[in-house]
């Protein structure tokens, strides 16, 4: 079975788990107690503008073909029409999710760039202070719930030093490239802006990770580092870098990536709380003001919409377990 | 169902780690704390104590050994205050004057509690299904397993949301738990075993308890539970004990109570010791959310820290440290059954 | 074979320091090896044979350390650059420079280019994820970065950091190892009998059969057109008709290319087909060597004896294998009592052996000498120690040490050498000629 046949597996497979957060997304509204149009109109309204209403809504459809508009609609980007602003969801919901994926990536380039020298180090030097002093923040580090770190990062942090503001976002990445690839702008609009602004979230949800990557490496490394090959390969006279890296790490990644593939719903839920935290305008935050406000159109697209993502990146996990791992059964 | 030989190295890693020994400390203090908060709090955790002209201001004092000073505009000109952190109110006070040290200990009576209980459902659902799917494998094993990986397509917090979402509105969205040392106090039963039994009987009657959050973290949680006892459940299906026992014609469900499940207790017996960290971590984000309907949570209060005036850093510093020693502790005591009884699992961490 | 010495170890100590105590695996070892020539180390599991190659090659790991001695290898080169800047008579000898004195980043140049390893399990010695071919490049790269920048022990400006490491994936100008390298690789293959070269170096590890990696190593040990081949147990883990086929390839290979070799087995058999001289060790130390000859036809030392012995007799049929009497010495240090360690197996210990013995020159032979008394002195009834000496005095010694069943892996000390064969069974004879 070839990589292309494995990834179209995967994604069959992927559609059949959208399909199925689809389902439950739609369940989850029609279990909620109260009737929406109740919760939507002011108490004032006359019968006619409820019924009116519930209409529009296509409430008053049996079940199954609710559903099933539903579903053609999701098939077709299509949403529905934000209960409270009148909006189309789909539209709301994609304006949110560069700044998502912006805090998401920097907050894994944060870890990896931390976690991997650090563990490697921390599996070298076994016994040593730095060893356990690497094994205390990891400890510490999963231990701490993120909202709380990015509370004390406002607190300790940005309140006391000027520069790093306490919330909010800053230029786009891509705005802020362009403002300093072309214009030579590096602080207003620039990328130095935009690092202001993303460097506490993204040490906020970064965090959990780091712990997680150095905590798992340090032991994949220790484990991988015993094996024959490796006295081998030095014997070889091969650099250590290239020994420590290109050899033991490559090996102890396989199982890094299978734990970390496990954990990306730790990463997104921690988007969310991390959003909240600094108002960072993505995703989780609009998710979490919808349930505020029992917009459940918004509510049900945004889940889907992270449900899609969720699956998209497990797929990119599987195919570079697949890449590093020449020995896997893709069956 | 735990042999000698567990036992024996259970204890024995427990000898050997001072990592397990730390963890296991912890944990001891913070359930004692929690059981007997009545008894340790100095204040009402809900008492405020506002300067109203009667009583005196107490809001916003700093923790004992910090002093805070800040410029009051009078009628009469400027003054400048200084607080002093006291004994009387030794992690400081709140905004609203109310004692945070009193609101610490209370605050771990809700995490501990939904933290058990969560992990105590999430196992009761999760493994009854993930042993059936292992055992019966095949077509069973796939129908099972395949609705369980959608529940894994939702990242567990926002899971937790939306389903808190859906069901806040109901009416048992929270439960007052009474509190048995306040209502002995009260009514006089048993005095004599209650020390300061007025001090008891001045504090609250029962405990909000968050029903929702902590079903819904048994609901995003148990299939962890299922996939570690599917794995257990498809390894103990091809024991030769197993074979024997189907050979003289026990039932499924006797073979599952007497051979499956209790061969596979203790990899479940060390995730749900993670579980139980993982929860407390999710209940407290929910609860800084807003959507626990408690007030008298770690989370709730860190979410106030957060929104009042951020000079006063110990109202949310305090009770976020009670979060990171509570998982530490419980997250130590998963290593080191771990390390004693050396499963090997995978799980979702916390927040 | 010339006659010139190529190593000169002197004294060598490497020791374990384990939580059961200090185990002395390689305990005093004294050796000389020739240019061209097959040396052979014999032994038993746990004799230390295996830690013996690993301190020459520096990879000696944590919890063990070279604690004493002295490993003088002749390299002219080497010895002028060190004098040049300003060594002394500790670190070089004439022509000899002692390789302990060295830095380590000089000690990891001389891997591959002076001195390269086959290891007993190929399926183990690589790695499983990179392909054959790309590993055998890295060799070969490495000797093409030593040459292109003669000043060999000037390491700086083959150094390749992170930094490198991090740009070469996305960088192909970056990457360590150069299209050049690949394709000596292929050629390498070729040379040790791999067929499809091309193909086959761009397979991974577990896509070939446990021969055909061991063939692949031994080009991987070839790239560097090394001085000394060190080759711990190379055939041990393969079938005995691929181990014929293995040591053939070595044997041409040592014609052609005149290189030493170093070889280290248990298997009598090996020793006798492909070696000129051969070392006997025994708990950490040689206790005989001498030429093949010597060895094999006029073993003095009572283990020699007791190995050939144990070596089932291919030609007589009748010929019943005489396993040696008891276990495998203990290498803890507070287990080793000063005397002669073979003594409590000994069929003819006698009262001198409860002093630890010198090496005697042994009679009729340049090379030959042995750890034994009975280079010098006649065994006589009268004075045998009395049967049972060392079981009640071993037992005054052990009271409260552990079982001697575990002693085994302790002795070693590194995973390098697995076997847990029996006395009997660590002898044997297949693969090779019978004598």
């Amino acid at each position: 079975m070839g990589l292309g046949k494995f990834l179209v597996k995967r994604t069959l497979q992927g559609l059949f788990v959208i399909w199925g957060v689809v389902t439950v997304v739609f369940l989850l509204r029609h279990l909620t107690p109260g009737n929406p149009v109740n919760t939507l109109l002011p108490p004032e309204a006359s019968q006619e503008q409820r019924e009116l209403f519930a209409e529009r809504l296509g409430l008053n459809d049996p079940v199954h073909i609710q559903y099933y508009d539903y579903l053609v609609g999701v098939a077709q980007g299509d949403f529905g029409v934000s209960m409270a602003t009148g909006r189309p969801a789909s539209e709301l919901i994609l304006i949110r999710l560069p700044a998502t994926i912006e805090l998401a990536v920097a907050a894994t380039v944060v870890a990896v760039v931390i976690a991997i020298p650090l563990g490697v180090i921390s599996a070298r030097r076994r016994h040593e202070p730095s060893d356990y002093g690497a094994t205390i923040f990891s400890l510490v580090g999963i231990s701490t719930p993120n909202f709380w770190l990015g509370v004390m990062l406002i607190i300790f942090v940005a309140v006391q030093f000027g520069p790093l503001p306490t919330g909010g976002r800053g230029p786009s990445f891509v705005d802020a490239m362009i403002a300093t690839l072309t214009q030579g702008q590096f602080r207003d609009g620039g990328i130095v802006e935009w690092g202001r602004y993303i460097l506490l979230p993204a040490i906020t949800l970064g965090t959990y990770f780091t712990a997680l990557l150095t905590r798992l490496t340090r032991s994949g490394m220790v484990d991988e580092i015993g094996k024959a090959y490796v006295k081998a390969t030095r014997a070889k006279g091969l650099p250590e870098t290239l020994v420590l890296y290109k050899h033991v790490l490559r090996n102890t990644l396989i199982p890094i990536i299978t734990v970390l593939g496990l954990q990306l719903g730790t990463l997104i839920g921690g988007a969310v709380i991390t959003e909240e935290v600094f108002a960072w305008p993505g995703l989780g935050r609009f998710l979490i003001h919808s349930i505020y406000q029992r917009d459940w159109v918004l509510i049900q697209g945004t889940i889907i919409v992270i449900g899609v993502g969720f699956v998209i990146v497990n797929i990119v996990v599987d195919a570079l377990y697949v890449y590093l791992n020449p020995k896997v059964d893709l069956e | 169902m735990i042999s000698d030989r567990i036992r024996r190295s259970v204890r024995s890693e427990l000898h050997s780690s001072r990592l397990a020994q730390v963890g296991l400390a912890l944990v001891v203090v913070i359930v004692l704390m929690a059981t007997l908060a009545p008894f340790i709090v100095p204040h009402h955790p809900e008492a405020q104590q506002v300067g109203t002209g009667d009583t005196e201001d107490r809001t916003n004092l700093p923790p004992i050994g910090f002093s805070t000073e800040h410029i009051q505009t009078t009628p009469d000109g400027q003054t400048e205050i200084v607080r002093e952190g006291s004994l009387e109110h030794p992690m400081g006070t709140n905004t609203r004057g109310q004692d945070v040290f009193s609101r610490f200990v209370y605050g771990a009576r809700v995490s501990l509690l939904v933290g058990l209980l969560g992990a105590g459902i999430a196992t009761v659902l999760g493994v009854p299904y993930g042993l059936a799917a292992g055992y019966f494998g095949g077509r069973t094993d796939d129908a099972l397993m395949r609705g369980a990986d959608v529940m894994l397509a939702f990242p567990s917090l926002v899971l937790a949301i939306a389903l808190v979402g859906v069901f806040r509105d109901s009416g048992f969205h929270t439960t007052g738990l009474p509190d048995p040392f306040v209502y002995a106090a009260r009514h006089d039963i048993l005095g004599w075993v209650i020390p300061r039994s007025d001090h008891v009987a001045s504090m609250p009657s029962s405990v909000t308890f968050p029903v929702t959050v902590t079903l819904v973290v048994a609901l995003v949680n148990w299939v962890w539970f299922a996939r570690v006892a599917r794995g257990e459940a498809i390894s103990i299906r091809q024991q030769e004990y197993v074979k024997a026992a189907k050979s003289i014609g026990a039932s499924h469900l006797t073979i599952l109570r007497q051979h499956v499940l209790p061969n596979s207790l203790t990899p479940i017996i060390v995730l749900a010791t993670i579980q139980v960290a993982a929860i407390i971590l999710l209940e407290s984000a929910l609860s800084y959310l807003g959507f626990s309907g408690t007030t008298l949570t770690w989370g709730q209060d860190i979410a106030r820290g957060q929104s009042d005036q951020r000079s006063q850093w110990w109202i949310a510093t305090m009770p976020g440290l009670g979060i990171v020693f509570a998982v530490i502790g419980v997250n130590l005591i998963g290593d080191w059954l771990r390390d004693a009884l050396d499963p090997s699992i995978e799980g979702e961490g916390g927040v | 074979m010339s006659d010139e010495e190529l190593l000169r170890i002197e004294g060598l100590c490497t020791r374990f320091f384990t939580e059961n105590g200090q185990v002395n695996a390689v305990e005093n070892l004294d050796l000389t090896i020739d240019e061209g020539e097959v040396m052979g180390i014999v032994g038993e599991s746990g004799s230390g044979k295996s830690v013996t190659a690993l301190s020459l090659i520096d990879l000696v790991e944590s919890p063990g350390r070279i604690t004493d001695g002295r490993i003088w290898f002749r390299a002219p080169d080497i010895a002028d650059e060190l004098i040049e800047s300003g060594a002394d008579d500790e670190v070089t000898d004439g022509d000899f420079v002692d390789l302990r004195k060295l830095s380590e980043e000089q000690r990891r140049s001389l891997r591959g280019s002076r001195f390269s390893t086959i290891f007993q399990d190929p399926m183990s010695s690589f790695n499983p994820s990179i392909t054959v071919g790309e590993q055998i490049a890295e060799a070969v790269e490495v000797q093409r970065r030593a040459r292109a920048n003669p000043r060999s022990l000037d390491a700086k400006a083959q150094r390749y950091g992170l930094g490198d490491y991090v740009l070469s994936t996305v960088l192909p100008s970056k990457k360590y190892v150069t299209g050049a390298s690949r394709d000596r690789a292929v050629e390498l293959l070729e040379l040790v009998g791999i067929p499809d070269p091309v193909e086959r170096a761009d397979e991974y590890p577990h896509e070939y059969s446990g021969g055909m990696l061991q063939r692949a190593m031994i080009a991987q040990a070839l790239a560097g057109e090394p001085e000394v081949l060190v080759a711990d147990e190379p055939t041990t883990a393969l079938d005995v008709t691929i181990q014929a086929q293995i040591l053939d390839l070595l044997s041409k290979l040592q014609a052609e290319t005149g290189m030493t070799i170093l070889l280290i087995t248990h298997n009598l058999g090996v020793i006798a087909r492909m070696c000129d001289r051969v070392g006997v060790m025994y708990a950490g130390e040689i206790v005989e060597r001498g030429t093949l000859e010597d060895v094999f036809d006029h073993p003095v030392h009572p283990y020699t004896r007791g190995l050939l012995g144990s070596v089932p007799d291919l030609e007589g049929a009748g010929g019943r294998l005489q396993p040696i009497p008891g276990n495998v010495p203990s290498l803890l240090d507070h287990e080793m009592p000063d005397r002669c360690y073979f003594a409590d197996r000994c069929p003819k210990a006698m009262d001198e052996c409860l002093e630890h013995p010198p090496a005697f020159d042994v009679e009729g032979s340049e090379y030959h000498t042995t750890k034994c008394y009975l280079a010098t002195t006649e065994y006589t009834e009268e004075k045998a120690l009395p049967d049972g000496y060392f079981d009640e005095a071993g037992r005054a010694a052990d009271v409260g040490e552990e079982p001697s069943e575990t002693e085994t892996g302790i002795g070693t000390g590194t995973d390098s050498e697995t076997e847990t064969e029996t006395e009997a069974d660590s002898v044997q004879s297949d693969g090779g000629e019978p004598r």
